[in-house]
């Protein structure tokens, strides 16, 4: 098994042209917040990947739960991540995928373009592991803010015109749904930042 | 070249001086409510009345008189603000007697430079948590950017609002870090964090359901171990997002030993380097004002009033 990525919460090998994702134990956490954490959600990540290939969307197809609960085997999708290839014109498509993700009742939790990998035009998201089922509007609307932030810090140059791209693609996809979306938007815009009018 | 610098955004009235960006002096005056929560006005009256003798005492201790400073800072925000107020018109007063430039000077960024010059890491994901402050800051493209924050409350708020409900005076965090030492049974407590925020509103208002059914020092350790391992779930995402080596927690908060031995166990794991903030330095001080100000000798500003609401990303940073 080799290791292709080291992130803040899992380690990703890929073994025989599959990906496992391993949720690390973390040290500065006691055993009983750590092993919860980590088997609760990589049983609610495993159950968000089922339920967005059944929907058609372009996700890793997950395989199956080690027996120690800690682990998930899934698809290997060959792609680039979105910030490395960084451009405009796949904003869109990140804004009507987010739009379907929340239809079919799925926050995804933690958007961002390193979080998304491009395969021959096709846009795949991945990493669920602070993904939930939820159909509020205010938690569809905490999506949209964390993809926004994301692509202020990451993107700064573009950011203005990837975001007016993305948002209005979702709304679209949205459908009338938006309006209260929008207003959550705004309302978690206002209490999380400061802003310096108002 | 000799710096003055004030800090008032909230309970601490603090004067700092430094000479060529090194401190020669940090005298401060904490407001503590008798009761309750910090109550603006009171805190206002509390950094005018003393204001001057924590001036005087600064000057004394740095060996130099008013005339000899060459500028005056003042933390600028965010704050609440009738105690920014105090800094800003006493700078501006003493910038205009002894006609000597002012400057501006971002509350949070003033924690992120004197942390990088204490504990010379030069480029840190900063944890800065205090009472109403609670953010993961980085450096990116010329600005400091928040990377990740509290969606709700800060994590000294959280502290204080539990603490009050425990029949403990403020500031409540280090009794109830006295208290959690000797909790033994960890109660599941709502753990909450969103992409690279945290959220702290669903935690207190567990705690004051349950608090007649535990014990306080339970209480304590739960509540602890649980917003701790967010803060530094929210900070390592931070670090390998920016692909950053090490971590510094500043903050009032940044007292708290058990989150710093979190710390330092986090950056153990990631072989990124962890330092103490030394005590200090780690809260609200002028020092942070005055150096920062030096940092930014050459900036031209126009409004150098109080701004509440001062974001960390406002500032172009050109000194380093």
């Amino acid at each position: 098994m080799k290791i292709i990525a080291h992130g803040a919460e899992a380690i990703i090998y890929e073994d025989r042209n599959e990906i496992i994702k391993y949720r690390e134990k973390k040290g500065y956490r006691i055993d009983e917040i750590d092993s919860d954490l980590r088997k609760s959600r990589t049983k609610r990540e495993f159950t968000i990947l089922k339920r967005c290939a059944e929907n058609g969307m372009h996700v890793p197809k997950p395989i199956n739960i080690s027996d120690n609960g800690e682990s998930i085997r899934m698809e290997k999708i060959e792609g680039v991540q979105l910030d490395y290839c960084f451009s405009l014109d796949l904003l869109e498509k990140v804004g009507n995928m987010l739009a379907n993700l929340h239809k079919i009742g799925i926050v995804h939790g933690d958007l961002t373009t390193a979080n998304m990998l491009v395969r021959e035009k096709n846009l795949f998201f991945i990493d669920f592991g602070l993904s939930y089922f939820s159909q509020k509007d205010e938690d569809r609307a905490t999506d949209l803010f964390l993809f926004k932030n994301a692509l202020k810090s990451r993107h700064p140059n573009e950011f203005i015109e990837a975001y007016g791209l993305f948002l209005s693609a979702y709304k679209a996809a949205a459908g009338k749904e938006f309006k209260g979306i929008e207003t959550h938007l705004r309302d978690i815009e206002r209490r999380g930042r400061y802003h310096e009018n108002g | 070249m000799y710096v003055l610098g004030t800090e008032s955004t909230a309970h601490t009235f603090g004067v700092g001086v430094v000479r060529d960006g090194e401190v020669l002096a940090n005298e401060r005056d904490v407001y503590k409510p008798v009761k309750g929560g910090i109550i603006p006005g009171e805190a206002a009256r509390h950094h005018y009345e003393l204001g001057p003798t924590i001036l005087k005492r600064a000057l004394e201790k740095a060996k130099v008189s008013l005339e000899d400073i060459d500028l005056f800072a003042f933390s600028q925000g965010p704050g609440l603000l009738p105690c920014l107020k105090v800094g800003s018109q006493i700078t501006n007063y003493l910038s205009a007697k002894y006609n000597k430039p002012v400057i501006g000077v971002n509350h949070c960024i003033a924690h992120i430079e004197i942390a990088r010059k204490v504990t010379e890491l030069d480029d840190p994901v900063m944890l800065y948590v205090s009472g109403g402050n609670t953010q993961v800051i980085t450096f990116e493209n010329g600005k400091y950017v928040v990377f990740g924050e509290t969606q709700d409350i800060g994590i000294g708020n959280l502290l204080d609002k539990v603490g009050r409900r425990l029949g403990i005076p403020f500031p409540a965090g280090p009794k109830i870090e006295e208290l959690a030492k000797l909790g033994k049974k960890y109660i599941p407590m709502p753990y909450s964090i969103k992409g690279m925020d945290v959220s702290f509103s669903g935690l207190e208002t567990f705690i004051s359901k349950i608090l007649d059914k535990y014990k306080i020092e339970d209480i304590s350790f739960s509540l602890q171990e649980t917003a701790f391992a967010m803060l530094m779930e929210a900070s390592e995402r931070a670090m390998a997002y920016c692909k950053k080596e090490s971590l510094i927690i500043a903050g009032g908060v940044a007292a708290n030993t058990r989150l710093n031995e979190m710390g330092g166990k986090m950056c153990e794991a990631r072989g990124a380097k962890f330092r103490f903030m030394n005590k200090e330095y780690a809260g609200d001080n002028g020092a942070m004002i005055a150096y920062t100000g030096y940092l930014m000798k050459d900036y031209k500003q126009e409004d150098l009033t109080p701004r509440p609401n001062f974001r960390t990303d406002a500032v172009k940073v050109t000194y380093r």
